[in-house]
């Protein structure tokens, strides 16, 4: 026991219970070990250093995460060592345990003692004991001792003292003054309520699973599969008095199961009642941040007359006997897709409709290989900030670009592209545009196609001249119709003339402008590569303006005494050939649009089973009550000795002792004794 | 009560004594509640239950705070002078936000911009007016730097009542009050670390650790201005969901008293190395002189680092009440949760050694420094680099 808690004649000494004392030497050391204060710091300092590795290591990840950061042998070790799941390692909650016992220990020693203390004037001590006290004085009082004996009494309690008198032979009198006892009670509070605190933490722990899993009741599911297949061991039933777990449930469905994050992999809880989803609405901010959202839900329960219906949203949630429903996120529940794939490759504009929704996979069967679809989400809404332009025009900060899918397309290899597909144009630079991006890194950002929207805002015309350039037998067609034979030229050199555009144009429909380039560096010597590439850059063009020309005509948007095309469509051609320039770096030759869906969303409920948290609360009321009595009230003790010397006068003694050491103490007692030396 | 022995005048030095019948206070206390009644019936409306509760609970709050420490009576009428000149500017012109950058009272003085950027440049006066008046030896200058520090307090105030408005001229669907976004929380820091400081120094007669206190004050200030200037994180933001809730108003301040003592108390601590070295090498010098004793800063560390604590205890409470009402758990080990373990453990420790091992003095005084790295981590570093529930206010 250190002097700061020790009272002046050691209440601990008294206290003690004789029987302890005959105690063998080694249970009183581990007791004594248990309760010292070195453990006690030690322990919140263990707690302190397991707390920043939780932090600072990200918990809770895929086993090959941990591989690839820290390599497999590091991975292992920390793994045996469970700092991937700190909070749930064995020896985390050992040292919880030995916290838990440590503070038990301290306080069951402590308190006898300080409840005597609290109690205990000390008007027993003697003169000489006063004498000795930390705070002294002594003067002469110019009254006889009875008198004097009245007016200290009421000074003292007016100083907010309550003291007991105790008259010595000589007849001395000694006030034994003290305040502030609340003081050793907010010890008692603080330290118990840690106790509490810890037990309700407890309640509130996964020890029940842990010691199922450990003994081979109770093994989590690391595979992410279908619900009716995950073995009966990763079953918790309704006998789990306490969990934490989450479900996200569509739109018209309901649900009865938890799955609740457990280690590396998860287990599922059966839930006593059912919950169904109504609906699910989300409100969105001008900037499209989520403003607030919440679902209609509907709880049936076998021994509920009536299922409880309500709205519950974020900070809102619907509390059923000792479960509580929380709305905590939300995604897509499924919304069904209807899409167009269209060829990229194919001499004809024939698009594949596909019925499927979010979350399903879809075989594509093409001439190129087969292929697998994944789509992965749908977003109704796309807000970026607007351009300036539009700023000053709407004078709204934020754009909205409507509908996105978000899908992968793996090939046999197992390769994949990710793809972000717009469903409306946007407006750039004056002109309307589909985006799509792709990209085949998650962590790259994507990289956007512009497909030239027509007359129309529609791509079908991008689609049918794509088709044209596909088929070098109508390109070739055309090419002869638009540059008959002359005479100057042989047969043989006008059918090389012809065939050598329509290969360019083949050349650049596969590879782009690069792939001339390309092919020119690598099949014409060095010293002629220029004056051949700007022919064939040439042939190229006329080629290819030649054929959207012809296009135009056929579609009726050029009328055959026409010599040029209108401002629209030559801007069209420039981004339609920029587009098409890219294309072989868009992955798989398919676009796929969305042509319309059914939004169906899912709501994220978390589901909590806490009977500790009231114990947790309760305790943390005593902790706050107990910091205060602890800080903010001082047990101060203060003795006054009044000894007759004549008839006239009385010879005062004054000591005190605050049990902290804190200056005020020595202000305060001067105080006091001035006041009682003016005592009239 | 009133005996024959007791003299009042003698009582001076006593604990201040809630006197509430003295015509200051009782105009005091009515004015504070003329204000309440007005706020209530203004924007009532907007009120939920809690919320009503809050603002009672904040009124008898002021009453009591202002009558305990009467110079803050001066400082809110300040405020509720300056926010009620903003409020009537904006109204004057129809209440558009943009106004700010033309009404003349708005544009030079209580628009929460311009009144956070005088509470900004008025904190890095005080602190060099505090250490000429310590270097100088000049009582008046001192003066000067506590009333400078009380003027920044008044404008940052100020700022924070005109900010709360804005948000809701902007957008009423943006309205919050401002204590939701890291710019938002560092200028409550430095109000409440200031006002701390402020009565300490009242009551203890510290005012030679003002520059001290004016350095993790002036620090934060440069967070702040990098913070505007090179992140515009000036601008008002809606609010997420999950902060929708009338515990942010109560979670929020009771952290940031935690904050701002723990952090005095470190400059503290920092004065108590330096005085402590110095004296070593010359106790007489006149810097060791014009500081105050060992004991007191000593006692002044305790001091403070018990009110944080109190009150941190409070604000992780309030905080874990509110994440199981938020996310479904009183407690996740989310990593900003944790660290306020962290810091709470780590000043426990602090307490217990000095408690019951009867520590003082030097080694404290590093735990105090140390513990504001600690502190700062929470309040920041979680922020910046690790994730969790609480990235709202990443950087
Ligand atoms: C998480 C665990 C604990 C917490 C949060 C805690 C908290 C506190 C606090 C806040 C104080 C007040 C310090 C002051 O008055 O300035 C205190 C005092 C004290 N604690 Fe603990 N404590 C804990 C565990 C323990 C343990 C395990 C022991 C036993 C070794 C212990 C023994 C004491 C003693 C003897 C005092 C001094 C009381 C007095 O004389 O006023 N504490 N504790």
């Amino acid at each position: 026991m250190s002097e700061t808690t020790q009272a002046i004649d050691s209440p601990q000494k008294i206290a003690k219970n004789p029987k302890k004392s005959q105690n063998p030497q080694s249970r009183r050391s581990i007791v004594e070990f248990l309760g010292s204060m070195n453990l006690a710091v030690t322990l919140l300092v263990m707690l302190a250093i397991a707390s920043v590795i939780g932090t600072v290591l990200k918990q809770d990840q895929a086993v090959q995460d941990y591989i690839i950061k820290f390599g497999p042998f590091w991975a292992e070790v920390f793994r045996d060592l469970g700092l991937f799941h700190v909070y749930g390692a064995a020896w985390f909650i050992l040292v919880l345990l030995f916290l838990l016992v440590s503070t038990a220990t301290c306080v069951t020693r402590n308190t006898p003692g300080f409840l005597k203390e609290m109690k205990q004037y000390s008007e027993n001590l003697s003169i000489n004991a006063i004498k000795h006290q930390p705070l002294t004085t002594e003067f002469d009082l110019a009254m006889p001792q009875p008198q004097a004996v009245q007016k200290i009494g009421e000074t003292l309690t007016a100083y907010g003292y309550k003291f007991k008198q105790k008259v010595h032979q000589d007849g001395t009198l000694v006030f034994a003054g003290l305040k502030g006892q609340w003081n050793r009670l907010g010890y008692l509070l603080t330290h118990i309520s840690i106790i509490i605190i810890c037990i309700g933490a407890l309640f509130d722990s996964n020890l029940l699973l842990k010691y199922r899993e450990l003994t081979g009741q109770l093994a989590p599911e690391t595979r992410p599969i279908p619900l009716n297949q995950i073995p009966k061991k990763s079953w918790v039933g309704k006998d789990n008095f306490s969990f934490r777990g989450s479900i996200n449930i569509p739109e018209g469905q309901s649900a009865d199961v938890l799955f609740l994050p457990y280690e590396e992999g998860f287990l599922v809880q059966k839930l006593p009642f059912k919950i169904k989803v109504k609906d699910f609405r989300i409100e969105f901010y001008d900037t499209g941040m989520p403003k607030s959202f919440e679902s209609d839900i509907v709880l049936t329960a076998p021994e509920l007359d009536k299922p409880i219906e309500k709205t519950i949203s974020v900070n809102h949630p619907l509390i059923y006997k000792n479960y509580a429903i929380y709305q905590s996120s939300f995604g897509d529940g499924g919304t069904k897709l209807k899409i167009k794939v269209y060829p990229l490759l194919s001499p004809k504009v024939n698009p594949i409709e596909i019925n499927t929704a979010v979350d399903q996979v879809e075989p594509l069967k093409t001439p190129v290989g087969t292929f697998k679809a994944e789509f992965n989400d749908f977003k109704l809404f796309n807000v970026v900030p607007a351009s300036e332009e539009e700023k000053k025009k709407t004078g709204k900060k934020m754009h909205n670009n409507g509908p996105t899918i978000i899908f992968k397309v793996r090939d046999e290899q197992g390769q994949a592209w990710e793809y972000e597909n717009y469903m409306q144009p946007t407006l750039q630079e004056g002109r309307w545009f589909y985006m799509t991006g792709v990209r085949t890194v998650p962590s790259e950002p994507f990289r956007y196609l512009f497909i030239p929207a027509d007359e129309h805002k529609s791509k079908q015309r991008f689609f049918e001249f794509l088709a044209l350039l596909n088929n070098p037998q109508q390109v070739e067609k055309i090419l002869r119709k638009a540059f008959p034979k002359s005479d100057k030229i042989s047969e043989k050199d006008y059918n090389l003339q012809i065939k050598l555009m329509q290969q360019l144009v083949t050349l650049f429909r596969q590879k782009g402008f690069d792939g001339i380039t390309d092919f020119v560096q690598k099949n014409v010597p060095k010293d002629q590569q220029k004056k051949v590439s700007d022919f064939y850059f040439g042939q190229t063009s006329l080629a290819l303006q030649t054929l959207y020309f012809e296009f135009l005509k056929q579609k009726g948007r050029v009328k055959p005494e026409d010599t040029d095309i209108n401002d629209f469509d030559k801007k069209w051609f420039e981004d339609a050939l920029a587009a098409i320039n890219n294309i072989n770096h868009y992955g798989p030759p398919m676009y796929f649009e969305l042509e319309s869906f059914k939004q169906i969303q899912s709501t994220g409920l978390q589901i909590t089973k806490s009977p500790g948290k009231n114990i947790v609360y309760f305790g943390s009321a005593l902790l706050v009550l107990g910091v205060f009595f602890l800080f903010y009230v001082r047990l101060r003790r203060v003795w006054v000795a009044l000894i007759p010397e004549t008839e006239e006068t009385t010879h005062v003694i004054m000591a005190a002792k605050d049990n902290k050491n804190l200056p005020e103490t020595e202000t305060e007692f001067a105080l006091l004794a001035e006041q009682i030396k003016h005592t009239k | 009560m009133n005996t024959a022995t007791y003299d009042p005048k003698l009582d001076q030095n006593r604990q201040p004594k809630l006197d509430f019948k003295s015509p200051r206070n009782l105009i005091w206390s009515a004015l504070v509640l003329l204000a309440a009644l007005l706020a209530w019936q203004t924007y009532g409306d907007l009120m939920n239950t809690f919320e009503k509760g809050i603002l009672t609970g904040v009124t008898a709050g002021l009453i009591v705070l202002g009558v305990l420490w009467s110079r803050v009576q001066i400082l809110l009428l300040a405020v509720a002078g300056m926010t009620y000149i903003a409020f009537w500017s904006y109204q004057l012109h129809g209440n558009d936000v943009k106004v700010q950058d033309q009404a003349f009272f708005l544009k030079f003085f209580v628009s929460s911009q311009t009144a956070t950027m005088w509470m900004n440049v008025l904190f890095i006066f005080a602190m060099v007016a505090y250490f000429i008046a310590l270097f100088k030896q000049s009582e008046f200058v001192g003066k000067v730097a506590t009333f400078l520090v009380w003027s920044a307090v008044a404008f940052g105030l100020t700022g924070m009542m005109v900010r709360w408005r804005e948000s809701y001229l902007i957008n009423p669907d943006y309205g919050h009050i401002p204590l939701s976004s890291l710019y938002e929380v560092f200028i409550l820091f430095v109000i409440v670390t200031s006002l701390i400081y402020l009565y300490y120094e009242q009551k203890m007669k510290t005012k030679a650790l003002g520059g001290f206190v004016m350095l993790v004050v002036s620090a934060a200030v440069g967070f702040i201005l990098w913070y505007t200037f090179d992140r515009h994180a000036n601008v008002i933001q809606p609010l997420v969901p999950a902060l929708k809730s009338y515990w942010m108003k109560i979670h929020v301040p009771a952290n940031f008293i935690g904050y701002g003592a723990f952090s005095l108390a470190a400059m503290v601590g920092l004065a108590y190395l330096i005085t402590d070295k110095l004296a070593e090498k010359n106790p007489n010098s006149p810097f060791v002189k014009a500081m105050p004793s060992l004991e007191k800063m000593d006692d002044l560390m305790y001091k403070s680092i018990s009110l944080g604590f109190a009150f941190f205890t409070i604000a992780t409470i309030l905080g874990a009440m509110w994440a199981a009402e938020a996310w479904g758990g009183y407690w996740s080990w989310d990593p900003k949760e944790t660290w306020a373990l962290i810091v709470w453990l780590n000043y426990a420790a602090w307490l217990h050694v000095r408690m019951t091992k009867g520590w003082r003095g030097r080694p404290l005084a590093w735990w105090a420094l140390v513990g504001l790295i600690v502190t700062t981590f929470a309040f920041l570093g979680v922020n910046m680099f690790l994730s969790g529930l609480h990235s709202y206010g990443t950087l």
